[in-house]
């Protein structure tokens, strides 16, 4: 226990000190990772643990970030922390409650038709975000950051994103442990079976959705003011679905490292590596991602923790279901 | 103020649209009819779908330039050079990764695919939009007030025959027995002396083929770019869902459902909501039949 | 240990670092470094090529043909660091971050409003400057920076010299309908080009909204035969731009005169549409044919004929545009005398008002191209040709007006 305490600890200096060694190029590629591991970590809640997949999870990041800048914008909020608070938080909850109303109809789909849903969902709120005059989704919307005096941009972003990925880990690594998580799995494992059992996986599923659009709420939200300016086209975007199932899929699905590991790999590799290759990254990316595929089928983690490490972290409740 | 022609003109403008939508639609269930088959029958979601089509577009162009081979016609050698690309691709990797991994590995290895070969067509194509545009590709018939261009009217036509033949492979020929047995009871085909891991290498193949040939059709009807290939991949997974999964009587109802629906829509509320409309559909559908209209045979959806 | 020396330490395992931090060592003494992105890949990488291109010509011109620029009584160097944003505008600010970390000073824009816009934020807020010629949104303009610049006009105000065009045409066109893109630069241009057109007089009829992506615009164009406008203006993109053309073509859809932002300037629009491009209207922000000249590239003529000896890629105005942006920094410089100062570079800039190939290249005090001496010509393809109908003075043919029936052109 004490060790896990050190750890932490540990991990909280270097994410608060790792600015001060950095250019700021680097603190907005690490800047980048905790938003994308973040996403990464929301999406597992309910793709990971329960085995639900979205491929649209972007409406989600969308939506936070149309609630966020509307509800400032109408309530004529002066620009400051309290501001992109008041934002932030709105645009969360505002995920939270469109999740919990959809949540009954879409998750009655399984599989991929829920995949097809989500994904239809997220080009739904996409095109009327674009299209309906009210909504700003073609000319744009503004955000006005609230930066304290003498921090620079990129700095104030990281430490912003930094507290959202641990809250975001810590909300994860909670559900993990609770009885509800378990759930999630025992649905994953076998939502028939759990139900006979008296599983009541009607609400934990919806509740599960819930928690997952809440978090990603936040993180669109949060991305639309670091961005300042955005279009629907910038916070409705397809490959921000697929990324969030990619970097599970490479990190390792069901676990709590694995999104994380998967973001920081693959952010690595995209921006830092193969950002210099001009006309061939896409190419380059494309070969990584069939190469993982193939030699670490069941992830790094897979790799680097072996059976033990994936029977703690994934399995432990799977077997309990089986 | 009151125009006398008012509900002629009106009634003229309703079948304007709805063979519109007819004739897109039928070029839609032709798009979408691979990527149908390759679900139903293998359960792969396959991204690289658009990249077939858009491949098939460009292989047609070159014909076409090269070797003046009229684009219709190359539908014929480019679907037969796709089956075997897709048999290669389906047994050389996307099998490979399922047996390591699983089903959902598909997803990322064909994703990976899609992101090198778009890489690929820009490098050898350029991003350039490009066009076939055959010496017919300006004309049109009218019937009285109502026009349609003949690019599109053959584009039809086409898709239909190819729709048909494939109807006809999948439930004549012993391969298209060989097909379904496979896609429903993988086992008990293998027990009965199919060689599945070779017929789901032609289906994928097949796939590919019409994939392929619906490009060609696709390049003397609009402009295309490597980069409007994941526009084909999500039409065919509405088409997909609305006519259900598998068959090629569901494309063809999914397609042209989608077809109307889109034409419709571009009419009567606006073209810049056909998209909103179309994926609200979708949705829709998925809640209340999620089989798809024709669909039945394979998966559970709930 | 400071943040350079850092960098340096850590650099070797960021692969590929070490390789700019030579070149910026260079930058000292006689080279000029620019540096940013352009789209080679994704949705607006068509253009952004072309823009790309430009850049190179200017880049080759310069250091091969002139052998260097004289700046301050020594000769100088161009060095060009463009990367890939993929059109992405996630992609592009944190590589122009690196850029702006690396020290750049000097500035090139990507292509299209939505990178333009997020990644200027960050090189103005780094005190560095850009010149861009992909951005036209007002917003780039609007929000008091100081150090970004536009060869282009704002998105509303690059109507001005086609509704003037339209005025000198006879017979009188009395009614104009729209079909545009629904984002952010095409909508603001038909808004304002709209609000133009009915403040001369004109009947603006329907304005129809388009999604990025068309597959079939035949239920438009019902609606263009119903209005029956003697004027279509599509502010749309170069293929979207195709496929109205040929539709209309194909249903037999006439107009008087079809006007399209973006097309029928494009190599790909007269492949697509042969001699049913003549006609065609467009906007053009350079020919070849302008008599224009200045210090770099010499007249507009002599620069088509560089590129063209050159580079493969078809020339259209972004090259010019593309071009102009590295000609307006190195002139500045010139006045200058320096190329670190950036303070005075960006002073130096905003005076700026000179003859170059490219035009008369003069920023308005918001940063934005002159909308007079940088708003477009108008172009229409005349016999397989771009001919310059206006303004009067740079024309080298007068407008086609009204347009034969498609079945008649030749």
């Amino acid at each position: 226990m004490t060790m896990r305490i050190f750890l932490l600890l540990g991990t909280l200096i270097v994410i608060v000190l790792l600015p001060q060694f950095l250019a700021p190029f680097h603190i907005r590629v690490v800047q980048l990772f905790f938003f994308t591991a973040a996403l990464a970590l929301a999406w597992n809640v309910m793709g990971g643990l329960a085995g639900y997949w979205s491929f649209g999870h972007t409406v989600f990041i969308g939506m936070g970030a149309f609630a966020a800048a509307h509800f400032v914008a109408k309530l004529g909020l002066p620009a400051g922390p309290l501001q992109m608070i008041a934002g932030i938080v709105f645009g969360a909850l505002f995920c939270g409650i469109v999740a919990a109303i959809i949540a009954y109809p879409i998750l009655r789909l399984r599989g991929i038709y829920f995949a097809i849903a989500m994904l239809g969902i997220g080009q739904v709120a996409a095109e009327l975000a674009n299209n309906v005059g009210w909504f700003q989704g073609d000319v744009g919307l503004f955000l006005e950051t609230a930066l304290p005096d003498g921090v620079e941009p990129e700095r104030f972003f990281y430490y912003v994103f930094a507290g959202l990925f641990l809250f975001t880990w810590m909300v994860s690594l909670v559900v993990m442990r609770s009885r509800f998580g378990y759930g999630l799995l025992a649905i994953r494992e076998d939502e028939d079976t759990a139900k006979m059992l008296g599983v009541p996986t009607e609400q934990i599923k919806a509740f599960g959705f819930t928690i997952s659009a809440v978090l990603v709420g936040m993180l669109g939200a949060t991305y639309a003011y670091s961005l300042g300016y955005f279009t629907a086209s910038s916070v409705f975007r397809i490959d921000f679905s697929l990324n969030m199932i990619i970097y599970c899929l490479i990190g390792g699905i069901g676990t709590l490292a694995g999104p994380v590991v998967g973001a920081a790999l693959m952010l690595l590799l995209t921006q830092i590596i193969l950002g210099q290759l001009l006309e061939l990254h896409l190419l380059a990316t494309g070969l990584v991602v069939i190469l993982i595929v193939l030699t670490l089928p069941n992830g790094v983690m897979g790799l680097v923790g072996g059976e033990a490490f994936r029977r703690r972290f994934s399995m432990r409740a799977g077997g309990k279901a089986r | 103020m009151r125009d006398p022609h008012f509900p002629d003109r009106q009634a003229m403008l309703i079948i304007q649209t709805a063979l519109n939508g007819l004739v897109l639609g039928g070029v839609y269930s032709l798009a979408a009819v691979g990527f149908s088959l390759i679900f139903g029958a293998l359960g792969i979601v396959n991204l690289t779908h658009g990249i077939f089509v858009i491949c098939g577009a460009y292989a047609a162009m070159v014909l076409f330039h090269v070797f003046g081979i009229d684009p219709f016609l190359a539908t014929v050698p480019v679907a037969i050079a796709f089956f075997f690309i897709g048999y290669a691709y389906q047994r050389g990797l996307i099998q490979v990764a399922i047996s390591r991994a699983s089903l959902v590995a598909s997803l990322l290895v064909t994703f990976g695919v899609a992101l090198i070969m778009r890489n690929l067509l820009q490098l050898v194509f350029s991003p350039d939009v490009r066009t076939i545009t055959p010496s017919y590709s300006f004309s049109s018939l009218t019937f009285g007030s109502l026009r349609i261009d003949i690019v599109r009217l053959i584009a039809v036509l086409v898709s239909i025959v190819f729709l048909l033949l494939m109807a006809l492979v999948l439930s004549k020929t012993a391969f298209g027995r060989r097909i379904r047995a496979t896609a429903q009871q993988p086992l008990a085909a293998n027990l009965s002396g199919v060689n599945v891991p070779h017929v789901l290498g032609q289906t994928f193949g097949l796939g590919a083929a019409f994939a392929a040939a619906s490009g060609a059709v696709l390049g003397i009807v609009q402009p295309f770019s490597p980069s409007s290939e994941d526009f084909w991949t999500l039409n065919a997974f509405i088409v997909v869902v609305l006519g259900g999964v598998g068959s090629p009587s569901g494309a063809l109802l999914g397609g042209i459902l989608l077809g109307l629906i889109s034409s419709f829509t571009a009419q009567f509320i606006g073209p810049s909501y056909t998209n909103a409309v179309m994926f609200l559909v979708l949705v829709i559908m998925l809640l209340i039949r999620p089989q798809g209209l024709l669909g039945s045979a394979f998966g559970e959806s709930r | 240990m400071d943040r350079r020396s850092f960098l340096k330490a850590t650099g070797s395992s960021v692969v590929l670092a070490p390789a700019v931090f030579s070149s910026q060592a260079n930058a000292q003494d006689a080279t000029i470094q620019f540096a940013g992105s352009v789209p080679m890949t994704g949705a607006a990488s068509e253009t952004g090529l072309n823009v790309k291109f430009g850049y190179d010509c200017a880049v080759k011109f310069i250091n091969e043909k002139m052998g260097g620029v004289d700046i301050g009584g020594k000769k100088h160097r161009v060095t060009l660091n463009l990367f890939d944003d993929a059109s992405d505008p996630a992609r592009a600010t944190s590589l122009i971050q690196k850029q702006v970390d690396e020290g750049v000073n000097f500035f090139l824009g990507s292509f299209g409003s939505n990178i333009v816009l997020p990644t200027c934020a960050i090189t103005e807020a780094a005190g560095r400057i850009m010149v861009q010629a992909g951005g036209g949104s007002d917003l780039i303009f609007t929000q008091g920076r100081r150090r970004v610049f536009g060869l282009f006009p704002r998105a509303s105000r690059q109507f001005a010299s086609t509704a003037a065009m339209f005025k000198t045409l006879n017979p009188q066109p009395q009614t104009v309908m729209f079909i545009y893109t629904n984002d952010a630069f095409s909508k603001v241009s038909a808004e304002g080009a709209s609000k133009e057109l009915e403040a001369a007089g004109y009947k603006v009829l329907n304005s129809i909204a388009l999604p990025a992506q068309v597959s079939d615009v035949t239920d438009a164009l019902g609606t263009v035969r119903a209005a029956n406008p003697d004027i279509l203006v599509c502010s749309t993109h170069d293929a979207t731009s195709i496929l109205i053309a040929r539709q209309m073509v194909a249903t037999n859809t006439n107009v008087k005169m079809l006007y399209q932002t973006l097309g029928p300037q494009t190599a790909a629009y007269v492949e697509a549409l042969g001699k049913y491009a003549n006609g065609v209207v467009g906007a053009s922000y350079w020919d070849e044919n302008a008599k224009y000249k200045g210090s770099i590239f010499g007249s507009a003529k002599d620069f088509a004929e560089y590129y063209r000896a050159n580079f493969n890629r078809p020339l259209t105005y972004h090259m010019a545009s593309g071009a102009g942006c590295i000609v307006a920094y190195v002139e500045a410089m010139k006045k200058v005398g320096n190329v670190t100062d950036r303070n005075a570079i960006r002073d130096a800039l905003a005076g700026l008002d000179l003859e170059t190939f490219y035009g008369r290249i003069k920023f308005t005090s918001q940063g934005d191209g002159d909308p007079v001496l940088l708003g477009p010509m108008v172009v229409q393809r005349q016999k397989g040709d771009l001919a310059v109908v206006y303004p009067t003075e740079a024309a080298t043919a007068p407008t086609l007006y009204p347009a034969l029936p498609w079945q008649d052109r030749t």
